[in-house]
């Protein structure tokens, strides 16, 4: 016998399965002539242990599309409405690269934004490079994402080396104000993509100020302990210590910085797990001094700032974070570039994107000016440091640093005081 | 010809010739795209079942295995040049290597450590893969992945703008791997392992030397689990440890074997033709609330195991019975 | 004193592995089942007694009281409405897979569910112990460590007691031994199976509590310790009492104290790779009979 009867059973399964997926395949296709809507595809995150981020994203850019369609939509395309298509990526990188090609080729979307994770964002770039259709990064901030000559990537976030960058000129601009010597710095961070990039970024910009790192531990991301960890560093007494861990792990680090009293100079956090609301409803008082880098708080001192983050927190009833903003902001500069191009064509809404020059509107909240370099980087991702504080005795994020960005009225408090002294 | 003529032959051969026509009607890249990740799952749910069903050897960290194929043939490819076409084999053996040095201490112990051994296993490979960023002057990205050369149109490097010659890529391994497994189930080495399977005291006494059965189907599975990940790294083009070696792909690979019918030539390839095409269609049609698609897959599993215990492919042979019986009677009819 | 702290850390923590070990080993030795749903009833118990503490107020150690009969219970169903009808169809089975699978299902329904109704915040109680540490002379205990530590204990030793001084654990473990020779000797397997279920189960959720007070409750918080109770049952031989407390101290003390010389990720890959040499020569365990299982 050629094949057992199974054999054939499965054959006939795919050839049914295949009938109902063509059966599906009718219809999309963008008619010509009249534009009625703009279709745009949102590879996020929905499900999986990075969900709830994924969340906050996509609440964020609804807002912002339910404020650009209500003021008439896309101008040019006779006031074309704004069509969100959110996909989940699962948080896995080939999921996504199947999400990006439905994207693009079943649902013609004429761009595509998204994917929180850069290890999602690598693989969708090449879909997206390969259809030429333009990829709009709010997020992702591996440094590679930009540096490999794509021609359709746009990225609105900072490089996480620029993030390194801005910790080690902030830690010596404190040492030289408050009269604190730095010499010794402990690297801590989780041994993920963008741990060890945050590594390298500290270990390049480090270097060259002369700071001499003591510690590299990198540790396995959701760990059940880390008090080991935080044994190792309270033996070397680092001046001090950088930390880049998702928010489970970050909030485990810092209490147990607590319970074994740990005192270096400062406790310097990379955004991720820190910006997360969650990390200081968990670690009660014991953040508080701790400071973190990211591009956007809700005090900072920028135009638009309260406006927007008021109305998200009346909406879906918490703050945004710096994510949640350059998602909003990813929908504004993108409608401005739809307005620009005047058509669907990807190839103009590239062009459009790529003479990007916004000074003025609620982007302001996140840059005063938004542009991009050859390589689709944004240009100047703005970057503040805040220092986690009880304001009226809430424990909040304030903005400290760098002055004018500040939170008015409030400066840092360094070095790090104590755990006793709280 | 008369044998031709009966459904039992010319139906299987109406379907091949049907899924090899596939891409004359389906145009979307989209749906080919889908089309091969799902061939990629029975495909790499079959490799499975050479050691976790013929073999009855629970294997939970078959990830590990996929990943040794996916960047060893990558790494080849970029820094050597070595086209993943000859890669393919490299990988294959070089995962075919790992299943035996695996499986080589680990296969004396029976059932439940063996299997939780495979998981001690791949976790292991899979930190060291996160953690390691060079090898030598080869740099393999640590956690931050691995991407492979883009380089376009590139049939000599098993790199296609089209998705037509994946689709027809990983067809083509599947059929070879389905006709390698029905050979070993009626090869001695398939009696071997399912006397094995079935009671391995009793094979040990008939004079099997059960060790050597397990290890030979341990490196087999391996070996062709390792080709699978060849094909994953050519299709995605980006290799991320968590994604590639973690227990998500393991675990996937077993649920999909189980489901469709364990031990069996096409039962595993079953399972992972159903369930990720009801993986996918719920994923899309069910993204608005958070974990509802995962939350029914799972649901569907426990329903399917309680209610299949045997697999799917018990409950499609019955219909594939009918079917061939309905035509047979029809062509009695013609034939009177 | 770095040392020093490593080592007492370790045990702690080793503790707490070893209590979640404890209901896994236990399933395994009576049903011969890999309960893959293990880390997922240790994540509704975090949750539960999160929840409780929220909104009630309640201590996380007083809601023992309550969670753990619930826990028993919803193992109890499991067993006999999930468990059972897959067993009953793999009557001749040793190690019935079907049931392994079964549980890992289970797993994914549960997570997702928990994360479809509470969803993916993480949670932690915020007690008056949480954080709160001893100091010896700059060697610092937690608080809410030694409490689960010294809870691991007692149920080890009570555990024990139980198997092999009442009538209900000797029927327990001649079951595990054989069940049909069990059944023929007049002992009630299902039930015993139920009570084996809802009594692992109900550990799971007592290692849940007693981590709440300082760990943090997320749908998939399971996967993080799931993996390290695996090897510790096997390590201490799967169905092994003391072996499930050896293997986490056992665990527990070299994650604290390698990670004293080594990178933690390095660690990690050491505990994995030592297991796997130790199974080249101990393949059945430290406790485990060869042919027990």
């Amino acid at each position: 016998m050629f094949f057992k009867a199974r054999t054939g059973i499965v054959f006939l399964l795919v050839a049914f399965l295949v009938t109902l997926l063509v059966a599906g395949c009718g219809g999309g296709g963008a008619s010509k002539g009249e534009v009625k809507e703009v279709k745009i595809g949102n590879i996020l995150p929905l499900s999986g242990s990075a969900a709830p981020l994924g969340k906050i994203g996509k609440e964020a850019r609804e807002m912002a599309v339910e404020e650009i369609n209500a003021a008439g939509g896309i101008k040019s395309l006779g006031g074309a409405k704004i069509k969100m298509i959110f996909a989940d990526s699962k948080g896995d990188p080939a999921t996504g690269v199947a999400e990006a090609e439905r994207l693009i080729t079943q649902e013609r979307v004429a761009l595509i934004t998204g994917t929180y994770q850069s290890g999602v964002a690598l693989p969708v770039s090449e879909v997206t490079e390969r259809y030429k259709v333009p990829f709009f990064v709010p997020v992702p901030s591996e440094d590679v994402i930009t540096e490999r000559g794509f021609k359709y990537v746009f990225r609105l976030a900072e490089k996480t080396s620029w993030r390194n960058r801005e910790q080690v000129k902030f830690i010596q601009d404190m040492a030289s104000k408050f009269g604190t010597p730095v010499k010794t710095v402990a690297l801590i961070y989780e041994d993920t993509a963008w741990g060890q990039g945050a590594a390298k970024g500290w270990e390049k910009y480090l270097g060259e100020a002369g700071l001499q790192i003591v510690l590299k531990e990198p540790y396995p991301r959701n760990s059940s302990d880390l008090t080991p960890v935080v044994l190792k560093v309270k033996q070397l007494k680092p001046d001090i210590i950088f930390l880049c861990s998702y928010v489970s792990d970050a909030a485990l680090l810092t209490n147990t910085f607590a319970e074994h009293k740990v005192k270096p100079l400062a406790f310097i956090g990379t955004s991720g797990g820190f910006a997360d609301p969650v990390y200081f409803k968990t670690t009660g008082d014991n953040c508080e001094y701790f400071f973190d880098i990211s591009t956007w708080e809700p005090d900072v001192n920028r135009p638009f700032s309260k406006e927007v983050n008021e109305k998200f927190k009346q909406k879906y009833g918490y703050d945004m974070n710096a994510e949640a903003v350059k998602a909003y902001v990813a929908m504004y500069v993108i409608k401005d570039a739809l307005e620009r191009a005047g058509s669907l064509d990807p190839e103009a809404i590239r062009k459009a994107l790529a003479e990007t020059k916004l000074t003025s509107g609620v982007t302001q909240m996140y840059a005063p000016e938004i542009a991009f370099d050859e390589s689709g980087q944004m240009i100047h991702a703005p970057l503040v440091i805040c220092q986690f504080r009880k304001v009226d005795g809430k424990m909040e994020r304030v903005t400290v640093w760098p002055e004018k960005d500040a939170r008015p009225g409030w400066k840092p408090v360094w070095p790090f005081p104590g755990w006793d002294k709280k | 010809m008369a044998r031709l003529a009966s459904p039992r032959y010319y139906l299987p051969v109406l379907l091949i010739l049907l899924l090899f026509a596939l891409p004359l009607f389906v145009k979307s890249p989209y749906y080919l795209h889908i089309m091969a990740m799902v061939l990629f799952w029975a495909y790499m749910a079959t490799a499975w079942n050479i050691v976790g069903g013929f073999a009855g050897q629970l294997s939970l960290g078959h990830g590990a295995y996929v990943a040794a194929g996916a960047y060893t043939s990558s790494l080849l490819f970029a820094y050597l040049g070595i086209s993943p076409w000859f890669g393919m084999f490299i990988g294959g053996l070089v995962a075919g290597l790992m299943g035996f040095l695996v499986g080589y201490p680990t296969l004396r112990l029976r059932g439940a450590y063996y299997a939780l051994a495979t998981v001690g296993f791949a976790e292991g490979f899979r930190v060291i893969l996160t953690n390691t960023t060079h090898i030598g002057k080869w740099k393999t990205g640590g956690a931050e992945g691995f991407m492979i050369p883009l380089l376009g149109n590139a049939p000599q490097h098993m790199q296609f703008i089209s998705k037509v010659p994946y689709y027809y890529l990983i067809l083509v391994l599947f059929l070879i791997l389905v006709l390698i497994c029905r050979w070993i189930d009626g090869s001695k080495l398939g009696y071997y392992l399912t006397a094995l399977r079935e009671d391995e005291d009793a094979a040990l006494a008939l004079g099997i030397n059960t060790a050597r059965v397990k290890l030979v189907a341990a490196t087999l599975s391996a070996f062709f689990a390792g080709v699978g990940g060849v094909f994953y790294a050519q299709l995605i083009r980006y290799l991320e440890p968590n994604a590639i070696a973690g227990p998500i792909m393991s675990n996937q690979i077993v649920f999909l074997a189980i489901v469709g019918g364990r031990g069996t030539v096409l039962g595993p390839a079953l399972g992972g033709l159903v369930l990720t095409l009801i993986g996918e269609i719920t994923r899309v049609v069910f993204n608005q609330i958070m974990g509802l698609h995962l939350f029914l897959y799972g649901l569907l599993v426990v329903l399917f195991v309680i209610f299949k215990p045997r697999g799917l492919i018990e409950f499609l042979e019955v219909l594939w019975n009918r079917l061939v019986n309905l035509l047979e009677r029809r062509e009695g009819k013609h034939a009177a | 004193m770095g040392l020093l702290s490593a080592v007492v850390n370790g045990i702690l923590m080793g503790g707490i592995y070893g209590l979640l070990a404890l209901g896994l080993t236990l399933i395994f030795g009576i049903m011969k089942i890999i309960n893959f749903a293990h880390g997922a009833f240790l994540m509704v118990a975090m949750i539960l007694s999160y929840w409780l503490w929220r909104i009630m107020g309640l201590d996380p150690y007083l809601s023992i009281v309550v969670i753990i009969p619930l826990m028993f219970v919803l193992g109890y169903l499991t067993q006999r409405y999930l468990i059972k009808p897959v067993l009953d169809a793999e009557k001749d089975v040793r190690e019935p897979i079907g049931a392994l699978l079964l549980t890992a299902g289970l797993s994914v329904a549960i997570e997702n569910f928990v994360l479809m109704v509470f969803g993916a915040d993480y949670l932690m109680a915020q007690t008056s112990y949480s954080g709160a540490s001893i100091n010896l002379s700059g060697l610092s205990i937690s608080v809410p460590r030694l409490y689960a530590f010294i809870a691991t204990l007692i149920v080890t030793v009570l555990f024990y007691q139980f198997l092999n001084k009442t009538e209900l654990g000797r029927a327990m473990r001649a079951t595990g031994q054989d069940r049909g020779v069990a059944l023929l000797m007049g002992i009630n397997v299902p039930k015993v199976y139920g009570i084996a279920f809802g009594i692992g189960t109900a550990i799971a959720g007592l290692t849940g509590i007693f981590l709440i007070p300082f760990y943090y409750a997320h749908p998939t918080v399971g996967e993080v310790f799931i993996t390290k109770a695996f090897i510790i049952v096997v390590l201490g031989g799967l169905g092994s009492v003391p072996g499930a407390l050896v293997g986490g101290l056992l665990i527990g003390l070299v994650e604290s104290v390698a990670a004293q010389y080594m990178t933690a990720t390095w660690t990690a890959i050491l505990v994995y790779f030592a297991f796997l040499v130790f199974l080249l020569f101990r393949p059945s365990g430290l406790f485990g009979s060869r042919y027990e299982w």
